[in-house]
């Protein structure tokens, strides 16, 4: 089942782009024409279907593989609609390239045409600028976030480009889906229209710039389980005024009640703004997201956190003791950044399923060599890796090399922009 | 590897927007195709017996155009264009996308169709 929904976003994603292609292929042209349009199109439909996977709807995030694996796709999609359609203007040009230069660029010249080609070439600039921020990791994530928008921009341009080409059928539909996918992202998920209102209940400092909060549903509460993780957005109450931003934290407890816990490390202004906050400050929340811990319990497990990483694990541990050979190797750089250690040790002295390796491993990346099970003893076991990116990506490579199956591997990582 | 792949294509795109333009200035090429005009004169019954895709002719600013081989490659969709075959067309020709002219890339275009003067029937 799994793997049926994984294969959703591909099929999904080619169909829109051939069949796109298949309506609009052009007969009798040049081949450099016929290029160009055929560019066009599947650019056209590769964008279409990365505005679809920017949504964030949890029916629609479980039926799709999940939200980390629609945002990679949201990315290899407008990535790649973004090349399409920087060659499909070339490919028009070049029409003429051999036979008439000057005309070879008239096709494409910004100064000498009107709207139809205007439109084009500031759809490309808003697409290259909306690119731009989200590469530029010098910015802040606020305006990252901002100039992302600017893909949006540049989408509906690239679209009026079409109608003013008098191309609007069916470009028309397909300008009216995409104003709709745009403003259900922006009022359902980044203004919070759809974010179910808790508020600020308790709040623990666990750390070093770690502290664990605890949420009250105001309402009907999020539906979620232990190893996924939601969106929340911390806005005003009392002595704190929230960035009102919806970052992705992971569930680190679900209490009887319906409270969950978030452990929030200051990794950016904005989570490190909320290390102050107190209770009874507003929060939204989003979600929850993800299946990370949801596969077969019937194989012993061998888990590996990373610093904050360890929260999914925990969440899990807390809600009872585990029902197979479990063992838990947790790495920390400095004492103070790690959080919960004496929750865990009390925990695996608890439970007998439970073996609990507590590993500091000073400010260098880890000696895996020197802590990993030899590969006999990992040979049938689920391996849950959770933590910086990359510690996970050297893991894999080493578990891979030790002769764990890759299906045997299950990783999180948050690359959510 | 996506900044690296968006650096590379863009800087790629800008290199070849720029070497389009060169060739433009270095080698225009467009002026010698326009300058291959006939100066037979064609007169509107004539016109008129063009009026097919398959063998359209139309006038527009009293000039005369074999525009067969072209309509495949117009970027609107046949229905906008097509209608014109056989007639004078000066005045669609002027008002495109809601009453805005075609570009000068389009003139020098339709220089390279000429086929002759356009010679209206006197009334």
């Amino acid at each position: 089942m799994r793997t049926l929904r994984r294969l959703a976003i591909p099929v999904l994603t080619l169909a829109l782009t051939a069949g796109l292609v298949f309506w609009a292929f052009p007969d009798g042209l040049s081949p450099a024409r016929t290029l160009g349009v055929v560019l066009g199109w599947a650019g056209c439909g590769l964008m279409l279907a990365s505005l679809l996977l920017m949504l964030r709807e949890p029916r629609l995030t479980a039926w799709l593989g999940g939200l980390e694996w629609m945002y990679q796709w949201h990315h290899w999609c407008g990535m790649a609609a973004y090349v399409l359609l920087l060659a499909h203007p070339l490919a028009l040009a070049g029409d003429n390239l051999a036979t008439a230069p000057a005309l070879a660029w008239a096709t494409i010249s910004p100064f000498n045409e009107g709207w139809p080609v205007w439109s084009g070439w500031l759809a490309l600039m808003a697409l290259m600028l909306g690119l731009a921020a989200t590469f530029a990791r010098r910015l802040s994530y606020r305006a990252r976030r901002g100039l992302h928008a600017a893909l949006g921009v540049g989408v509906l341009l690239g679209l009026m480009h079409l109608v003013l080409l008098g191309i609007d059928e069916p470009v028309a539909p397909i300008l009216a889906v995409a104003a709709a996918l745009l403003a259900w992202r922006g009022i359902r998920h980044d203004w919070g229209v759809g974010a179910r209102p808790y508020v600020v209940g308790s709040v623990q400092a666990m750390g070093t710039d770690i502290v664990e909060i605890a949420l009250t549903p105001l309402a009907d509460p999020i539906d979620v389980t232990p190893g996924q993780f939601v969106l929340v957005a911390f806005s005003g109450g009392p002595g704190f005024r929230g960035c009102g931003e919806f970052h992705p934290f992971t569930v680190s407890a679900i209490d009887g009640s319906q409270v969950i816990r978030v452990a929030v490390k200051a990794l950016g202004d904005c989570t490190r703004h909320i290390q102050s906050v107190r209770p009874g400050v507003a929060a939204r929340v989003q979600g929850a997201y993800g299946s990370f811990l949801a596969g077969p319990l019937s194989a012993p497990q061998f888990w590996v956190a990373g610093g904050i990483g360890i929260t999914p694990f925990l969440a899990l541990l807390r809600a009872g003791p585990r029902m197979v050979p479990t063992t838990l190797c947790y790495l920390y750089r400095p004492e103070a950044d790690a959080p919960f250690v004496q929750e865990l040790t009390e925990l695996a002295q608890a439970d007998p399923k439970l073996s609990l390796h507590v590993i500091a491993t000073g400010n260098q990346p880890p000696e895996l060599t020197s802590w990993l099970p030899a590969a006999e003893r990992l040979a049938g076991r689920e391996c849950y890796l959770c933590g910086p990116p990359a510690m996970i990506a050297n893991l894999r490579r080493v578990l891979r090399r030790g002769g764990v199956a890759p299906r045997e591997i299950h990783f999180e990582s948050f690359e959510l922009l | 590897m996506m900044r690296y792949l968006y650096l590379s294509t863009t800087a790629a795109f800008w290199l070849l927007v720029a070497a389009l333009w060169a060739g433009s200035v270095w080698h225009p090429g467009a002026a010698e195709a326009t300058g291959a005009a006939s100066a037979r004169v064609i007169s509107a019954a004539e016109l008129a017996t063009h009026a097919t895709p398959e063998n359209c002719w139309m006038a527009i600013r009293g000039s005369v155009y074999d525009l067969t081989d072209y309509l495949p490659d117009h970027p609107s969709r046949p229905s906008i264009i097509e209608p014109w075959c056989g007639k004078e067309a000066t005045n669609a020709y002027n008002t495109k996308t809601r009453g805005r002219a075609h570009t000068q890339a389009a003139d020098d275009l339709l220089a390279q169709y000429r086929i002759g003067t356009f010679a209206p029937a006197t009334p």
